[in-house]
């Protein structure tokens, strides 16, 4: 009886023991760029350190912490902490954990430190880049990068804030886009690429009259626009890979904007007879499928990653607003009710969501609506005009033409409506943004 | 039913085979870039009209075509009364002057976007074409372009220059 009543006692605590959670582990931090309530977290550097044996730091490594810091300071759920804040200083002894001081951080309220380490070599320097948890000191990323030197530091610095955004969000284009936009000089518009942080500002095309409406093929490779002359429009392609221009008459009159579908075809809107948008065959010289057709001007095609959903301007009902169609069935749903002039829409990559610009008795403003729970936000506040949203790849960022210093600019904020970041592209107007993922 | 058996074997043979060929065109449809070649370059643009080589007649028959603008309500492209007017004298300027063709420009205020406004400005353009081919004006002898909101006629902000900037312009050509 005895035996019986241990064996059970045994099984029952057999069984609490199987059943008790696993000793308390902090879950991995991770920041949800999508969700309503974007979280913020503190970063803060440990001093740069020569890794051992070697004596001293290259002459790149004050240059890639700059370039490290000014690339997560276009993130703004990363707030920077500066060095001076950090109780007894950022110089550690190494750059692996067990090296790290990590009560001073978190005295600190810091949530991520950053080590770098440099091994300098003949042809160029290895790179080791860790970040850590500050709270429990795990490991969010690291990694190494073998003959880093000056030419490629900017490349390395983009690549490793590339990784370090994806183990934070999932998502890590945005340091892999480029954007283009069209730049006014004197009459001319011609169209221009950089990377969203303003770095290898280029003048691509050089035909005079105006160039707009840029799309990036979704490869990064080719960049597609419209160029009006005084008597005509025309298509034009940039091929990154050999730095050519092709230039074609569309055979239609006017063009109204275009975009890459993810099959590499092109969509564009044009007149014939009628604004309508159509697929392009593959030649760029004669018309495929008609993608929309209506009495009304159709304009600003814009598809979603898996070219799902097409979202475009339509003034069908009266005065252009927002549609979206479904590409599978056919069907097209109005997207925007309020307001009398909805128009410039770009749809997010996972097709949620559609930023566009409204006109309001205040100026142009840019809008966000989520066509799944038919909700809307109002994501930019002016003043002037704000215009021409498009989303970046990821589908976080949003970038747009305004005139709120006084000349159109450019600017970048979030499909939370972040802080408007202003872009530097040079003298002259910048309009007509549109990201697409670095060809190279 | 041997024979019935090896037919509709070779028909889901055959389904088979057209599926997985279907897909492979698919796959190569997205994989295949762009191809284009550079189109050889077009006749030259046409020649304007010079005004000061004509005489006083024909030179205010120029004047008559290229100095007297249309213009338009906000966000829309339908003709008024008065711009038929200057249509119609237009048309029979161009019946008598039978070399001459007419480029007709639309052109849009600075209060909407780019890409809606080129479309705008194309529908203001056609319809002085489409109204001038109404009138017996050949519509080989005429030729539309839109500008959008890109060359504005009067610089500035407020109605008075916007109304001013909602036009239809035209240029004579040989």
């Amino acid at each position: 009886m005895l035996r019986r009543a241990l064996a059970t006692l045994m099984l029952l605590l057999a069984a609490l023991v199987a059943g008790a959670p696993a000793p308390a582990r902090a879950a991995a931090l991770s920041i949800d760029i999508f969700g309503p309530g974007q979280s913020r977290v503190n970063m803060a550097f440990t001093e740069p350190l020569p890794l051992a044996p070697a004596p001293a730091l290259p002459p790149e490594a004050a240059r890639f912490a700059t370039l490290v810091r000014e690339n997560l300071g276009y993130l703004p759920f990363l707030h920077l902490v500066p060095d001076g804040e950090i109780l007894g200083g950022t110089r550690m002894p190494g750059v692996v954990r067990d090296d790290i001081d990590m009560r001073r951080f978190q005295i600190s309220k810091v949530d991520l430190v950053m080590t770098t380490g440099w091994q300098p070599g003949a042809d160029g320097s290895r790179l080791e880049c860790r970040v850590y948890e500050a709270s429990s000191g795990r490991l969010v990323l690291g990694k190494a990068y073998l003959r880093v030197d000056a030419q490629g530091l900017v490349r390395v610095a983009d690549l490793f804030c590339s990784h370090f955004m994806e183990a934070l969000t999932g998502r890590g284009e945005f340091f892999r886009s480029r954007l283009a936009f069209s730049r006014r000089e004197g009459q001319k518009r011609e169209i221009w690429t950089m990377t969203p942080q303003g770095r290898d500002l280029r003048q691509v095309s050089f035909l005079g009259g105006a160039s707009s409406s840029p799309a990036w093929s979704v490869d990064g490779r080719y960049l597609a626009f419209a160029h009006h002359s005084v008597w005509q429009h025309t298509l034009a392609v940039w091929d990154s890979q050999t730095n050519r221009i092709f230039e074609t008459k569309v055979p239609g009159t006017t063009i109204g904007g275009m975009d890459f579908m993810p099959d590499g075809t092109l969509a564009v809107a044009m007149t014939r007879g009628n604004m309508d948008i159509f697929k392009m065959t593959r030649d760029l010289t004669r018309v495929g499928d008609t993608l929309v057709s209506n009495w009304a001007i159709d304009v600003s095609p814009s598809f979603d990653a898996e070219g799902r959903l097409m979202a475009f301007t339509s003034d069908r009902q009266g005065n252009p607003q927002i549609f979206v169609k479904d590409m599978q069935t056919g069907r097209e749903e109005r997207v925007t009710y309020e307001g009398k002039y909805n128009t410039s829409p770009s749809i997010s990559p996972d097709g949620r969501l559609v930023v566009y610009s409204r006109r309001t008795p205040e100026g142009h403003r840019i809008f966000i609506s989520d066509i799944q729970a038919m909700r809307e936000r109002q994501l930019t506040f002016g003043p002037g005009n704000d215009e021409e949203p498009a989303f970046s790849p990821d589908g976080y960022f949003i970038v747009f033409s305004s005139n709120r210093s006084g000349a159109y600019k450019l600017y970048l904020t979030t499909r939370h409506g972040d802080e408007p970041r202003a872009l530097e592209t040079g003298g002259g107007a910048a309009t007509h943004p549109a990201f697409g993922l670095r060809g190279d | 039913m041997r024979t019935r058996f090896l037919v509709g074997m070779a028909v889901i043979l055959a389904m088979m085979l057209a599926v997985s060929g279907c897909a492979k065109t698919q796959k190569d449809a997205a994989e295949q870039p762009l191809s284009f070649s550079t189109p050889e370059p077009q006749a030259g643009e046409p020649a304007m009209v010079d005004s000061a080589a004509l005489d006083a007649e024909a030179q205010k028959a120029f004047d008559a075509l290229t100095v007297n603008k249309i213009y338009f309500d906000f966000d829309k492209f339908d003709l008024k009364d008065e711009s038929k007017e200057v249509l119609k004298a237009k048309a029979e300027i161009l019946k008598k002057y039978g070399d001459w063709k007419m480029l007709v420009e639309g052109h849009c205020d600075e209060r909407g976007t780019e890409e809606y406004n080129l479309a705008l400005g194309e529908r203001r353009a056609r319809a002085a074409y489409e109204y001038l081919v109404v009138l017996g004006v050949p519509s080989s002898r005429l030729k539309i372009v839109s500008f959008g909101e890109e060359k504005p006629a009067v610089e500035g902000s407020g109605e008075a220059a916007w109304a001013k900037n909602r036009r239809d312009e035209f240029k004579v050509f040989k």
